[in-house]
């Protein structure tokens, strides 16, 4: 399939970047890996007439466990010794995105900012075409739940649940300056709006805090294949631990709606309780009412709600024997 | 650099030997269609209906012939001779004529200087369409239409959109259900599943100042591709070159002559240059020619000796589009059951409809998947029932060596009962069948299949295969054949039976295969008849320069020629070892006066058959058989199957060269696991939801079980060194053995294809369900 026609740009500072995108407002794209860009250009889906590259910004290229640059590929995470040691589910999401092919030029902040998926939207020109659009593109009626209001596409990035889990917070820059977003306070909105970040603003990283080497950590993926898959369900949960009660639990989710959850509200009040088979009984039902997939990826709504229940206690059980 | 000592006493056959493309293929030396480059080339672009099922109104094509750098536009108008796989059903044009009936049919085609060209071109083709009501469901399609204008096409079975139907019955299946001791029904519906080559379709035409029209394609049958160009060009065959270069892939997906050819020779013809067009994935998919869906009702009777004593089959088959190979695939759901059992009582009644979706076709195990799947699963049942160990069942109910099958198949080899007891011994299937733990599980199912269908699809006396050999004094062997390797390794097999007749090491062979004007006429690739039919003829044309070679070598010595052998580049006097001389030698003397050796060798199917109507479905000189145990693992708060290993005993005759076979084995194994487990087109409306690699859901190598292939030599007495296929019989039984493995490891039954983790789940649950209602009820007793 033939790439739109593009100008592409290849500042060397972020500085230099935001200034290009400034000048392009409105039909502007940032690129790094382009794995996902890409391939939604080629279907024609919101292509810009300016394209600006981040690959020759080096300070982008960070990667320690409390600072992690946009640009770093997540095959380098996946193969950092130091993160295998002091963060192992950031390494164990970065594994699951994709493939190793693709894990070789995707970056973090592609997965953080991934386009939102949806049967009706990722289709080529000719598809959307033929059924009139759809409200992400083009057209101004949802194809999976018919309305005008709201787009339901998923979210399907694998590292944003983790990076929650793990208490971190997005590094934005634009021409007004830097300011520092929780990444729990970042993702908001539905599957067109998405997130926080404002026209012409760049997303430099993520920044950790220290504390989150302390913590117990995994993540876990539903989807048919073990590999190329898009999370159908994205499970990410930390837990601390003082003696037999808990300290901390965060647990969030990718792919059950068009933002990651987080659901520190119902794991909140869980803190000096004792992790019994009754408490993951009870969070799982709370989450599981919670989260409303639809139907727009392989796996049933029902199925992929039901799977929270079995993957929040089997990973809350690994992670309470992990400590012993 | 030393020869690979390939050419050893013992010959190539039976050797384990890399195929002779290998090297060029993983390097990316090796020539693809896409690959070619020829000057001045244009570069084709269809448009495609996005309506499922319409009337064309007009076409203005002349905003897009305006577009600077457009050459030539085609439109159905143009050209409106029909073709298609079949001569009983050519029901295909180049481009649409008067009416489009799936979304994604071809309406015109346009070659431009780029594709960017191309594309814009595409955009400014007016097309006026009235949109008629789509048949979707093949349910709808048995019914007369309300408006003749909306039968799919106009030669149907009445007013409905019936394309075929067939109706046998041999015995008396009524009794054999009455009379039985035990019977077992069930409803089964399979979804639709496509090939997924790697290789996108990819064609180049040159219609030269000569008026010769040659055409470079990826197709598995070049001689069907040529035919179809007579009927939609006009010119005659002689001006008309095929050529297939290297494939990428086919499964049955490249064997019908496709309508994306023909534009691509009407659009050279018009512009007077060469055109390509190469498909994009989404286009493949649309392209389609997959395995058809089908609802299929069975029934299987065992009377009180144990042996199955009735088989009744019917089965509704979701054609699509088109015609494509469809009368055969109607035939073989059906013939293709009565067997690898004796089954004494047979009756099949099958429709295939028309829909106006993305036609079908043939696919790895044509017609012979979903019903062998049904017959295998209720085996199972059965013997759950009587309490029976499944794998005796079968053992009691297989066919002999050497016997007719109901339905008047000549079955010659046959080591099934072998293959059955193997895979029996080596997958340790009398301490596991049962006894497993919950959640793990084992299962087996067995199956047949023909091995190149004894008759043509278009009636002629021309032998199905032919092989030209030529030798000169270089003293490398050329090998012409019209085989379409797809990536199968048939350039191998042809120049294994060639280097394994004359004593010579594959280094000397050189195969030059499916080029029209170069290599003569073959049937190509389907119905899994190359390795019996065209290495049958490979090893005559070999025997007569065999012969030539040895007479050259009596001369010289002065010995009787019945006394030489060919072997490890020698002619050697057996009687008499140290009377021997080199190939080169020989050769030499045998060139004298002459100049190069040539032969051809060719093979042709005995009679064989029965005389009713349909007899000739499902003929073949010969069958492979298969036996598999297949062991899972299920999680059973997910439903997720894990394939742990299959035990995959097959009879094919004699392994040319086993890793070939293997290759075949375990291709065959992930394909029907994804067809089990994964794969399936998904529809809204008339548009198919998923037409990409991502979405399609065909399996990853993660989910590849270990397979133990136990390759059964049973010695066909017709094949070339005893060989039979083994391309698709490999594929039936994976289904069936994996789920009866997932019945046995969490008793549930699977009645729809594919089985999602959900399904399991849900069986699971209605299972744990029933059992605490067994459990209450006796609480209360």
């Amino acid at each position: 399939m033939l790439l739109p026609r593009f100008e592409l740009h290849r500042p060397s500072s972020v500085d230099e970047a935001l200034t290009i995108a400034a000048r392009h407002a409105g039909d502007c794209d940032f690129i790094a890996g382009g794995t996902d860009l890409l391939q939604n250009y080629k279907n024609r889906l919101n292509p810009r007439g300016h394209v600006v590259s981040l690959l020759g910004i080096d300070a982008l290229q960070e990667l320690s466990p409390t600072r992690i640059g946009a640009l770093t590929t997540l095959a380098r995470i996946e193969e950092s010794e130091t993160m295998r040691r002091e963060l192992p589910i950031l390494v164990e999401a970065a594994s699951k995105v994709a493939s190793p092919l693709v894990r070789q030029t995707a970056t973090l902040g592609g997965n953080l900012l991934v386009e939102t998926r949806c049967y009706y939207f990722n289709q080529s020109e000719f598809w959307r075409r033929s059924k009139g659009y759809c409200l992400k593109a083009e057209g101004d009626v949802c194809l999976v739940v018919p309305q005008k209001e709201t787009c339901y596409a998923a979210f399907s990035g694998d590292m944003a649940p983790a990076l929650m889990a793990l208490g971190a917070s997005a590094r934005l820059k634009s021409l007004d300056g830097e300011r520092i977003v929780k990444l729990t306070e970042f993702y908001e909105g539905d599957g067109i709006k998405r997130y926080v970040l404002r026209p012409g603003e760049l997303v430099q990283g993520v920044e950790l805090p220290p504390s989150a080497t302390s913590l117990r950590g995994a993540y876990r993926k539903l989807r048919l294949r073990d590999t190329f898959d898009y999370p159908e369900l994205g499970l990410a949960v930390t837990l601390g631990m003082e003696g037999e009660k808990i300290r901390e639990l965060h647990v969030c989710a990718a792919a059950m709606e068009t933002v990651p959850l987080c659901f520190d509200d119902l794991t909140g009040s869980l803190h000096g309780q004792p992790l019994s088979d009754s408490l993951i009984q009870l969070l799982g039902e709370r989450i599981v009412k919670r989260v409303k997939p639809v139907k727009n990826t392989a796996l049933s709504p029902n199925y992929r709600r039901k799977m929270v229940m079995v993957y929040l206690r089997r990973m809350l059980e690994q992670l309470a024997t992990a400590g012993n | 650099m030393s020869e690979p000592k390939s050419g050893a006493a013992k010959g190539v056959i039976g050797q384990r030997l890399p195929l002779v493309d290998a090297r060029k293929k993983t390097t990316g030396e090796a020539v693809y269609t896409d690959d070619i480059r020829l000057p001045n080339t244009l570069v084709g672009k269809i448009l495609r209906s996005p309506h499922a099922h319409a009337r064309i109104k007009g076409i203005d094509t002349s905003r897009a012939l305006a577009l600077p750098g457009v050459a030539a536009v085609v439109t159905g108008a143009e050209n409106r001779a029909n073709f298609g796989v079949l001569p009983i059903s050519k029901d295909e044009t180049a481009l649409a004529v008067d009416k489009v009936i799936f979304v994604g049919d071809q309406v015109a085609a346009v070659a431009a200087e780029d594709e960017e060209i191309a594309l814009e071109a595409l955009g400014l083709i007016q097309v006026d369409y009235e949109v008629y009501p789509a048949f979707l469901q093949p349910e709808d399609s048995l019914k007369d239409v309300a408006d003749p204008a909306h039968k799919i096409h106009a030669r149907t079975v009445g007013e409905t959109n019936v394309h075929k139907q067939v109706d046998q019955h041999f015995g008396d299946v009524d009794a054999a259900l009455k009379d039985a001791r035990i019977v077992r029904r069930g409803h089964f519906e399979f979804g639709s599943v496509t090939h997924a080559f790697t290789e996108p379709h990819c064609v180049i035409a040159r219609y030269d100042t000569d008026g010769k029209l040659t055409l470079w394609s990826a197709t598995q049958v070049p001689h069907y591709v040529h035919r179809a160009l007579v009927e939609v060009t006009g010119l005659p065959m002689h001006a008309i070159r095929v050529i297939k270069p290297m494939v990428g892939g086919a499964f049955g997906g490249k064997s019908d002559p496709f309508p994306h050819e023909m534009a691509a020779a009407l659009l050279s013809m018009k512009s007077g240059r060469p055109v390509k067009i190469l498909f994009d994935r989404e286009e493949v998919f649309l392209s389609h020619h997959g395995r058809h869906p089908t609802k299929t009702d069975i029934a299987v009777a065992l009377d009180r000796d144990g042996k199955i004593s009735g088989l009744d089959l019917k089965v509704l088959i979701d054609g699509g589009a088109w015609g494509s190979f469809g009368v055969v695939t109607t035939y073989y759901n059906g013939v293709l059951s009565a067997g690898p059992y004796d089954v004494s009582n047979f009756r099949y009644s099958g429709k295939r409809v028309y829909t106006n979706k993305p036609p079908c076709g043939a696919m790895r195990g044509h017609g012979a998947v979903n019903s062998r799947f049904a017959f295998e699963v209720l085996l199972d049942e059965i013997a759950e029932e009587l309490g029976e160990d499944p794998c005796e069942l079968r053992l009691k109910n297989f066919l002999p060596e050497y016997t007719t099958t109901i339905n008047e198949f000549r079955i010659t080899s046959n080591g099934i009962a072998e293959g059955m007891l193997r895979a029996m011994e080596r997958s340790g299937w009398k301490e596991k069948y049962r006894q497993l733990p919950p959640g793990r599980g084992i299962g087996a199912a067995c199956g047949f299949y023909i091995s190149g269908s004894a008759l043509p699809i278009h009636w002629s006396k021309l032998p199905q295969s032919t092989v030209h050999l030529k030798i000169d004094m270089d003293g490398g062997v050329t090998v012409h054949a019209g085989t379409a390797d797809i990536g199968q390794g048939s350039d191998t097999m042809l120049a294994q039976c060639v280097a394994q007749v004359l004593g010579l090491p594959m280094s000397r062979l050189r195969v030059y295969t499916a080029d029209s004007d170069m290599d003569p006429v073959d049937l190509g690739s389907y119905s899994s008849r190359v390795t019996f039919m065209a290495g049958n003829a490979a090893r005559r044309a070999a025997e007569q320069i065999r012969t030539e070679l040895i007479e050259a070598a009596s001369r010289l010595t002065g010995y009787p020629a019945e006394g030489f052998v060919l072997e490890d580049e020698l002619v050697v006097y057996t009687p008499l070892p140290r009377i021997r001389m080199s190939y080169m030698e020989a050769l030499t003397e045998a060139l004298a006066d002459r100049g190069a050796l040539i032969a051809r060798g060719s093979y042709q199917s005995p009679p064989m058959g029965g005389k009713f109507k349909g007899a000739a479905a499902g003929l073949s000189p010969t069958y492979s058989f298969q036996s598999y145990i297949s062991e899972v693992t299920v999680d059973e708060e997910t439903g997720f199957v894990k394939v742990e290993k299959v035990w995959a005993a097959h009879d094919c005759g004699r392994a040319l060269n086993p890793i070939a076979v293997e290759g075949q084995v375990e291709g065959s194994i992930h394909m029907g696991l994804g067809q089990l487990l994964s794969e399936q087109f998904r529809y809204h409306d008339g548009n198919v939801l998923n037409p990409n690699l991502l979405d399609y859901k065909t399996l990853s190598a993660k989910e590849m079980p270990e397979v133990e292939c136990i390759l059964i030599e049973s010695g066909d007495p017709e094949g070339p060194f005893g060989a039979k296929e083994c391309g698709e019989g490999p594929l039936l039984p994976i289904l069936p053995s994996v789920a009866n493995a997932i019945h046995d490891a969490v008793g549930v039954r699977i009645r729809r294809l594919p089985v999602t983790p959900e399904d399991i789940l849900q069986g699971i649950q209605k299972n744990r369900m029933e059992r605490s209602d067994v459990a209450a009820k006796i609480r209360v007793a």
